[in-house]
């Protein structure tokens, strides 16, 4: 429910991207009755690992700096690109240019206003820091070409560009110039969104506050996805830190919190049936995924990677890691969505092969060592599967070892060679956004599994540059391919999840976010 | 035991051995005491021949039974992994039980050669005991959880962490018994008969020193059953899948409302534990100790 237009030659544009055509629904169409006032303590699992939005693709630091922080292009509720802090997009006929007007009259939460300045510094800053900092090696550069306004030059035209560069996996949210200057994770927490940071306690809790001085897209008429006309209710909000899913349960339940994230399934059976809850259910949630170091003996081994693969029986790992709300989906894309790969490793995927797993370990270099897979106990999970993952190995004559960490622990030692073989992690905004943070994880310097294969580097170049769907959808084809084939990456399920909340909190729709904003608490 | 002045008594060492003698010959027929030891010793049967009484493989998952309720099949019920209870909590006993067996192990050792040196050498008690009373001010559990943290979740790791806290409490025990008895008239009729200081050690004032010895180590049997399920249940313990009291009642308090014997099967295994030994430990004070024996 747009008022505006706000790519100037969208329809050349939707043309050239293929994006498909918005659907201008908003998350919450406008209602009478809001309460304005009082204050929200969410729980969710773990510490965020960090503040400072560009650093980290953590789902606990997305889920209060989305509140915090605004990029120049979000995403709306179906996944598509729309400006944010950028009035509009404007890209040349030939893609090698985007000009963005940025919206004038914003203001962080130190009160200065935004700039071209700001937008600049924010941006080099996210090349450097950026999480995902991948989604901008096609900007050769960034101009300043106006008080308020921006312009990107391509090094070459990327038909796909704007959807990635509107992912809030790690968000190139847009901070105040002198705070761009700084290191990461060093930065004053500050942004333009309707909530501003107060205190971070670690292990306890992230206390917002509502931000007096937000300046709302009047673009919009209401809130869409993370982007839209957003309006603050409340007076502030706590995330407080609760690791444990029946301590979570018993403060939704006794009114200490009034939503909480990661609710077991057969709780949230039973609370479905208290008229003072909403239980809220996502189906297609996350990937599960099981990763593979490329870098550390036994998994430097293609061989022993493919054993691993052909001996993993995915329904008993799905129904108990998941407690039985998953999908069995071999397809590194959600089933119907445009990128599926059809069967693509199907085959591998539906039951294991002993025979051929025994086969593979047999031709690898494999000698009994350890196969140690990292786990966190936060996400409950990432451990199950880790456990039933390890079962189902030592069978063939792995000597799986779980080596459970703290998740903050955990996203440490992943990024490093040593001290792990195999990593269980649930994969979201990746698979939600489409077919660029999949591939993106599968090459350059950012990959999760420590390194990476020529195919994927071309293969993802061809994703992002192919000219038509068809293009982009056989690259895509050619990642999963390799995917089963190289297995830097095994595809365990498709995983639901379960969020719950107080009956008096209104207006809220489960994103991949909790959004503070037009939710409120009814007396 | 008595002594004329000038002559010393040194039959009182063997006196006290015999008392020894006759105070566990007392103690095994002390109702406590039996009490105590048919329930302890059930479980250390369960544990010893846990690979023959557990029902299933403790690490065996089924996706087809998760959290299923006790039944005639899993007596104990089933987990979040479909895995049986039952069997579960007996290995776990047997995790427990040999946490506490090490701890009582190294603790004894331990205490036995810090106390006796400090009660005996003068010169070493002072330095010695201030160390000791420092790991004694540390609080016992974050301790552990310290050390368990740095040097990694494991069986071997939590027996250290709770060897190094319960070490100072075991070591001061023996060292007040030596300081009592190396004044007793019968070692200084040693001494005077010229043995050697590690005769008079171990001869004279170790085995008088054993029945205030054996109470505190049984304390630190139970003790270190909880403790090393404390560890577990904050995920310092053993890591998973290897099934520890502590691990099975953290992996059931998610699900405490809608299938309570997760938790609630470990639980009361590890009380009975403890209440065994609990009730022994106290029928060995009773009888061990000359001043409640008359009472």
């Amino acid at each position: 429910m747009r008022k505006k237009k706000w790519i100037t030659n969208k329809a050349k544009l939707r043309k050239a991207l293929a994006i498909p055509a918005l659907v201008l629904g908003i998350a919450a169409s406008p209602v009478v009755g809001q309460v304005e006032g009082g204050e929200l303590v969410l729980a969710q699992s773990a510490n965020p690992p960090s503040l400072d939005a560009m650093t980290s693709s953590s789902e606990t630091a997305r889920n209060i700096n989305m509140n915090i922080y605004e990029p120049l292009v979000a995403i709306d509720e179906n996944v598509n690109p729309i400006p944010m802090l950028a009035k509009s997009i404007e890209p040349s006929e030939d893609l090698l240019t985007y000009v963005f007007p940025l919206r004038q009259g914003v203001l962080f939460h130190n009160g200065k206003e935004m700039t071209a300045e700001d937008v600049k510094a924010s941006l080099e800053r996210y090349r450097e820091v950026g999480a995902t900092r991948g989604m901008l090696d096609k900007v050769k550069e960034i101009e300043i070409t106006g008080d308020y306004e921006v312009t990107f030059h391509m090094s070459e035209a990327t038909p796909t560009f704007i959807e990635g560069f509107s992912s809030p996996r790690a968000p190139a949210v847009i901070i105040p110039a002198e705070e761009a200057a700084k290191p990461a994770n060093e930065i004053e927490i500050i942004g333009t969104g309707p909530f501003k940071f107060v205190e971070f306690v670690p292990d306890d809790h992230v206390t917002l506050e509502k931000f007096a001085d937000y300046v709302p897209n009047e673009d919009f008429d209401g809130p869409t996805g993370f982007g839209g006309k957003k309006t603050a209710y409340l007076d502030s909000a706590v995330y407080r830190i609760i690791p444990e899913a029946g301590a979570r349960i018993a403060a939704l339940e006794a009114g200490e919190v009034q939503w909480a994230d990661q609710i077991p399934v057969p709780a949230a059976k039973r609370m479905s049936a208290d008229e003072n809850l909403n239980v809220y259910e996502a189906r297609q949630w996350a990937f599960m995924t099981f990763i593979m170091n490329w870098n550390l003996p036994p998994t430097d081994d293609v061989n022993f990677r493919r054993a691993v693969l052909y001996a993993i029986e995915p329904e008993e790992v799905m129904a108990i890691a998941t407690e039985g709300f998953y999908d069995l989906n071999h397809g590194w894309q959600y089933p119907g969505r445009t990128y599926n790969a059809g069967d693509i490793g199907k085959e591998i995927y539906e039951s294991a092969h002993i025979d051929k797993a025994k086969e593979f370990l047999a031709m690898s270099d494999y000698d009994g060592e350890e196969f140690l897979i990292l786990t966190d106990p936060n996400y409950a999970e990432h451990s199950r599967a880790a456990v039933v993952l390890a079962e189902q190995l030592k069978p063939i004559g792995i000597n799986a070892v779980v080596k459970q960490l703290d998740w903050a622990t955990v996203l440490k030692i992943r990024l490093t060679d040593e001290g792990w073989n195999g990593w269980t992690l649930m994969q979201g905004l990746e698979p939600f956004l489409g077919p660029y943070g999949i591939a993106a994880k599968m090459r350059g310097d950012q990959t999760h599994m420590r390194g990476t294969a020529d195919v994927f580097e071309e293969s993802y170049n061809r994703l992002i540059t192919g000219k038509t769907v068809e293009d982009r959808q056989k690259a895509f084809a050619e990642i999963q391919t390799a995917i089963y084939d190289l297995v830097p990456q095994i595809k365990i399920g498709d995983v639901g999840r379960m969020q719950a909340g107080s009956a008096r909190l209104k207006g809220f729709k489960p994103f991949r976010a909790p959004r503070l904003n037009d939710i409120w608490l009814e007396d | 035991m008595t002594a004329e002045a000038g002559v010393p008594d040194i039959s009182a060492t063997r006196a006290w051995v015999a008392r020894l003698k006759l105070g566990l010959g007392t103690a095994a027929r002390h109702r406590s005491i039996q009490v105590g030891g048919v329930l302890f010793g059930f479980i250390v049967l369960l544990a010893i021949f846990a690979d023959l009484i557990a029902p299933f493989d403790p690490n065996k998952n089924n996706f087809r039974a998760l959290l299923s309720a006790p039944d005639a099949v899993n007596i104990f019920g089933t987990d979040a992994f479909g895995r049986d209870i039952l069997s579960r909590v007996i290995h776990g006993t047997r995790l427990s039980l040999l946490v506490g067996l090490l701890v009582v192990v190294a603790t004894g050792i331990l205490g036995v050669i810090v106390g006796t040196f400090t009660g005996y050498v003068r010169w070493l008690d002072g330095p010695v005991m201030r160390v000791m009373d420092g790991l004694m001010a540390f609080p016992g559990i974050l301790l552990a959880i310290a050390l368990a943290a740095v040097l990694g979740p494991s069986v071997s790791n939590a027996a250290l962490a709770l060897t190094i806290t319960f070490t100072p409490r075991t070591a001061r025990i023996v060292r007040g018994s030596v300081l009592v008895l190396r004044e007793m008239p019968y070692v200084e009729a040693a001494k005077a008969c010229g043995a050697s200081h590690a005769r008079i050690v171990l001869k004279h004032i170790l085995p008088n020193a054993l029945p205030p010895l054996i109470v505190q180590l049984t304390f630190v049997f139970s003790v270190s059953i909880l403790a090393e399920a404390v560890l577990s249940f904050m995920g310092v313990g053993p890591p998973p899948p290897t099934p520890s009291l502590g691990n099975i009642i953290a992996e059931g308090r998610s699900y405490i409302q809608e299938a309570p014997w997760v938790a609630l099967m470990p639980g009361i295994a590890i009380a009975m534990t403890v209440l065994g030994l609990n009730i022994i430990g106290d029928g060995l004070r009773d009888t061990l100790d000359p001043r409640l024996r008359n009472l």
